[in-house]
């Protein structure tokens, strides 16, 4: 070492980390922008996740709190002490039951005779399926009732309120939480909720006797050993329905329904929901981050390139590749890591509250007390940053391979310097933007995939909407009568057939087998229809044979089934199945269901001559006793799915689709600044030639507009498209079909969305072109 | 002086081209010399003579395609990657005809980034006073003439006392008297703090202040010659 006046000093700090806070400062819209998008997708999915996390928690503490049960039946008579015994003491399954009987009243919120729903009531009782009181108290006189808090907040009924309970009036005295409905579901088939038109309430002793109709003689088991796992707990609930079921026969009396508690879907939606909530959002920010990963990556790639000699110069110098490496991955890494650290922060804070309050407004869930979530950081913090880190270290290490030298002559392109591509003798202008398209193609590619995520997350936000008035519009026609008459019996007490006299009636068979193996057990409804059936018109219906049956579109479309497809369907209690041929698709009808002659159906269910379920009818059929009839389906079963979603997530879409055109807003502005950024010198050039700022935008931001709105089109088509397979993959899991759809305004809404999104960011672009000096061209040439 | 000291840096059969087949060019056809510790060396030759390439192969940022140059006794050719680049970090300061300097750092940040390299840096104060840019060292590179930023990139070499100083065309952006003053910088350095230089140039006229000369054309040393009558930078003409 030569001598001189050195001097040895401590370890010095890198003068490049310096450059970091300046760059922030110096570009700070776009760092804002990649900021707030990821402070705000990153606090979004943070909220979810400790919501979730913190919601779960409360929702499974609260299956021990409120003593769960682990399944209920429900008989056609009330058990004798006999059977209870018997069923308790189990051949193979020993329980306790409990009695939880519940009756099905109509509930008037108006107290105007008209009926407003249907309200499940429950007599209060301290042994099992207990409620979280959620507001004021529980009833304690027997004009006192205490009512779902959802269905409260739906219906816009507060304690102190009154109303009509299967024509008995009761004053709201308390909004509750039962641990076995934290969602509404009326039947345990239900594809959706409905917390509009369907409550569970709670009555004192008294106040349940002062109702009149026939209780259901529900009883709740809970095992007295504890099933190790779920596997075990489907073999407990195996073998005590098969002993349950025999039991119950040999007691002469009937088993009317039969539902373990992890079938439940009452029990289980929610908390389900909640987790592919998380796993979508979970799925949608890593596809966010990667995006933004990407605009980093070129942003720096373009840094590197511009800054070249000085990379040349430094690594000349003596930097390692590695140092450089780590002062350009710096910038990524940093604004992820303050933008993770706010994000959660928020998401601790703010967005935990509006997860909750969704959840809130759709399932009810007991009090929760908000927990530190592991997950949350894990999936929102290092996962982010995995991803940044990865896309940006291989694009600046990829950089970084070249030669000090080639830095210095600026010289990094891997490949031979490409020849430039002949274009056609068009005019001047043509080829111009021509020229401008071909050389930012990299970058429009960027903008494609975000273009298209976005043009995804519009499908949804549009098609939802779409969806659901597509299906209440149609109910009707996807019905094949306006009502569906099911009868408890097809004889009364005395062995006399249930007949009506409405002409319009059509009597028809129906019960209900299981398909297995998919991502859910899923119930079929199985129809035997009258031979010449006005109602189910399939062509040549009767000419089948035994084992051929028509499934219903959705049945078809949900699980592939063509003609020639074999269906097994199995018995929902008895080990029995059956294998259906599929001999054609009917398109009238929206149910997961399969069709067959009567004749068929008898047979294959081995049923005597004339036994049916009930009628079908395009009016109202009266002069049928009450009690006779089990159940009529309407239009209503099918909207009320719509309603339910349409009141959970109907609002939130609108929002949704404002959050797009915002985020493609903010994306387009990243990739055209980046792209202009680049082209500074040029523009600043054909400035200097005497182009005036709107003929330089005409070519700069105009070729930009052409590829924006190409992609706009084919994305809005490949969303919808990537949509719809998402639709079927989410719809697998859940019982029943409902076809994804998108009105044809639906698609011009996307595009246009997305356009207003771009026409916002080309004024800013124009603003930005103007701003470029005429000396810029002069100023760095080396 | 040593034999050691005389031949510091040792070039020996030095050979490159560039290409291949019909379109090969030969740069450089067999450079053979020596640079003595401490000495003020200028090559000179026209464009495309070979001389910057001969600076690169110095600087470890170029390799050769024969023959060898050694440093203090060691051969560049036997180096790795990680070795060259510890061997610049360490031994050699670079400075280009323009300055690639770092927009968003302020002067003696640049400066900085240079001393960074080094265990024992050079006094930053005293450094930023022998450049002239003391009362300029807050200022950003856009607020500097052309001249105040090729003192930065001299600082920024010399800032980590590198063995050898590499100039390549410093003087090839400024003017007559700003080039004057950029030479009378580095005869200084030169001369307070011993590093060896190698001035890459085709001005003829920074000869004459040069304690070796070596004279490029085609590929091939024209002239190799001590200058026994140096005149200082400030007495140079052209």
């Amino acid at each position: 070492m030569v001598g001189g006046m050195a001097v040895r000093i401590k370890k010095r700090k890198n003068p490049l980390a310096r450059r970091i806070m300046r760059e922030l400062a110096g570009d700070w819209k776009k760092y804002l922008v990649v900021s707030l998008f990821l402070i705000l997708t990153i606090g979004f999915v943070s909220g979810m996740y400790v919501a979730n996390g913190s919601m779960e928690a409360s929702a499974y503490s609260g299956r021990t709190l409120y003593r769960l049960e682990d399944g209920h039946f429900e008989l056609k008579t009330a058990a004798d002490e006999d059977l209870i015994t018997a069923i308790e003491s189990g051949e193979k399954v020993p329980v306790t039951v409990y009695q939880n009987f519940y009756k099905n009243e109509t509930e008037d919120r108006g107290n105007d005779g008209i009926s407003d729903g249907t309200v499940r009531v429950y007599a209060a009782n301290e042994d099992v399926n207990l409620a979280c009181l959620m507001d004021g108290r529980f009833p304690k006189e027997q004009n006192e009732i205490a009512i779902d808090r959802m269905h409260a907040d739906n219906a816009g009924i507060r304690t102190g309120d009154t109303i009509t309970v299967g024509g008995q009036v009761y004053e709201v005295v308390g909004l509750l939480s039962y641990v076995n409905y934290y969602t509404l579901h009326e039947k345990s088939t239900d594809f959706m909720f409905d917390a509009i038109q369907f409550d569970v309430a709670m009555v004192t002793k008294e106040g349940f006797a002062r109702l009149g109709s026939s209780p259901h003689y529900c009883y709740a088991w809970t095992y007295v050993e504890e099933p190790a796992d779920e596997k075990e707990e489907k073999q407990f609930s195996d073998d005590f329905l098969e002993a349950l079921f025999m039991q119950t026969l040999m007691a002469g009396n009937g088993m009317m329904d039969y539902m373990p508690a992890y079938a439940n879907p009452a029990i289980h939606f929610a908390t389900d929901d909640m987790g592919s909530d998380k796993a979508m959002g979970s799925v949608l920010l890593d596809i966010l981050i990667v995006i933004i990963a990407f605009i980093f990556a070129v942003t720096i790639s373009n840094t590197i390139v511009r800054e070249a000699s000085v990379v040349g110069t430094l690594r000349a110098s003596g930097y390692r590749r590695g140092e450089l490496v780590l002062h350009y991955l710096s910038m990524p890494v940093i604004v992820t890591l303050v933008s993770a650290a706010l994000g959660n922060l928020l998401g601790y804070t703010v967005f935990k509250s509006v997860v909750v309050s969704m959840y809130y407004n759709s399932y009810s869930l007991p009090v929760y007390r908000t927990v530190w979530n592991s997950e949350a950081f894990f999936k929102t913090t290092l996962i982010p940053m995995a991803l940044m880190l990865v896309v940006n270290l291989a694009v600046i290490v990829k950089m970084m391979s070249h030669t000090p030298l080639q830095f210095l002559r600026h010289d990094l392109k891997k490949t031979k310097r490409k020849r430039a591509v002949r274009l056609p003798q068009w005019k001047f202008l043509t080829r111009f933007r021509l020229r401008v398209i071909l050389q930012n193609l990299p970058n429009y590619v960027i903008l494609f995939a975000g273009i298209l995520f976005i043009a995804t997350m519009l499908s949804m936000a549009v098609g939802m909407p779409d969806t659901l008035n597509f299906y209440k519009e149609n109910a009707q026609d996807m019905m094949f009568s306006k009502y569906q008459y099911v009868l408890k019996s097809c004889k009364d007490e005395n062995g006399n057939a249930i007949a009506t006299e409405n002409t319009d009636a059509e009597a028809f068979a129906l019960t209900a087998l299981m398909r297995k193996g998919g991502a859910i057990d899923e119930e079929v409804s199985v129809y035997g229809i009258s031979r010449d059936s006005h109602y189910v018109t399939i062509d040549r219906l009767d000419a089948l044979e035994e084992q051929e049956v028509w499934v219903s579109s959705s049945f078809a479309e949900k699980y592939g089934l063509s003609a020639g497809s074999i269906v097994t369907l199995d018995e929902k209690y008895e080990n029995r199945n059956y294998q259906f041929e599929v001999a054609g698709i009917y398109d009238g009808y929206m149910g997961i269901a399969v069709f067959m002659p009567m004749r068929n159906y008898r047979s294959i269910f081995d049923l005597p001559e004339g036994e049916y379920s009930g009628y079908l009818s395009d009016t109202e059929i009266t002069d049928i006793d009450e009690e006779h009839i089990a159940t009529v389906i309407t239009e209503r079963d099918i909207t009320k799915m719509c309603d339910q979603l349409d009141h959970s997530m109907g609002n939130y879409m609108s929002y949704f689709q404002i959050l797009c055109i915002l985020l493609s807003a903010a994306l387009i502005y990243l990739l055209t600044k980046i792209m202009i950024e680049k082209n500074e010198n040029a523009i600043s050039m054909v400035k200097i030639l005497g182009y005036e700022n709107r003929e330089v935008a005409g070519l700069y931001l105009f070729s930009t507009t052409i590829v924006v709105i190409f992609i706009d089109a084919v994305s809005t088509f490949l969303g919808a498209l990537v949509m719809s397979q998402a639709w079927k993959t989410i719809m697998a899991g859940f019982n029943g079909w409902f076809p994804f759809r998108i009105a044809p305004a639906g698609y011009g809404k996307i595009f246009a969305f997305i356009l207003i999104g771009y026409l916002i960011v080309m004024i800013l672009d124009f603003k930005r072109i103007k701003k470029i000096p005429m000396d810029e061209a002069l100023k760095n040439v080396e | 002086m040593s034999e050691e000291d005389r031949k510091f840096l040792e070039i020996v059969d030095l050979k490159k081209g560039f290409g291949s087949g019909d379109t090969r060019q030969e740069v450089l056809r067999g450079i053979d010399f020596s640079v003595a510790k401490g000495e003020f060396c200028v090559l000179l030759g026209p464009s495309g003579s070979g001389k910057s390439t001969l600076l690169n192969i110095i600087g470890g940022i170029d390799g050769a395609d024969s023959g060898y140059i050694s440093i203090n006794g060691d051969r560049l050719s036997n180096m790795d990657e990680k070795k060259l680049t510890w061997y610049r970090r360490r031994h050699l300061g670079y400075v280009f005809q323009m300055y690639h300097l770092i927009g968003n750092l302020n002067v003696e940040e640049n400066i900085e980034t240079g001393a960074y390299l080094s265990g024992s840096p050079l006094d930053m104060e005293e450094l930023l006073c022998t450049l002239g840019l003391y009362e300029h060292r807050h200022k950003l590179p856009n607020q500097l003439s052309g001249g105040q930023q090729q003192r930065v990139s001299i600082g920024r070499a010399i800032v980590k006392n590198p063995d050898i100083l590499l100039c390549d065309e410093p003087t090839g952006a400024l003017d007559y008297s700003t080039s004057k003053e950029i030479l009378k910088l580095i005869e200084d350095v030169n001369r307070k703090y011993g590093n060896t230089v190698i001035m890459v140039t085709h001005n003829e006229a920074i000869r004459n202040m040069a304690d070796h000369v070596v004279k490029l054309r085609d590929g091939r040393i024209r002239h190799n010659d001590r200058n026994e009558h140096k005149i200082s930078a400030a007495e140079l003409e052209w």
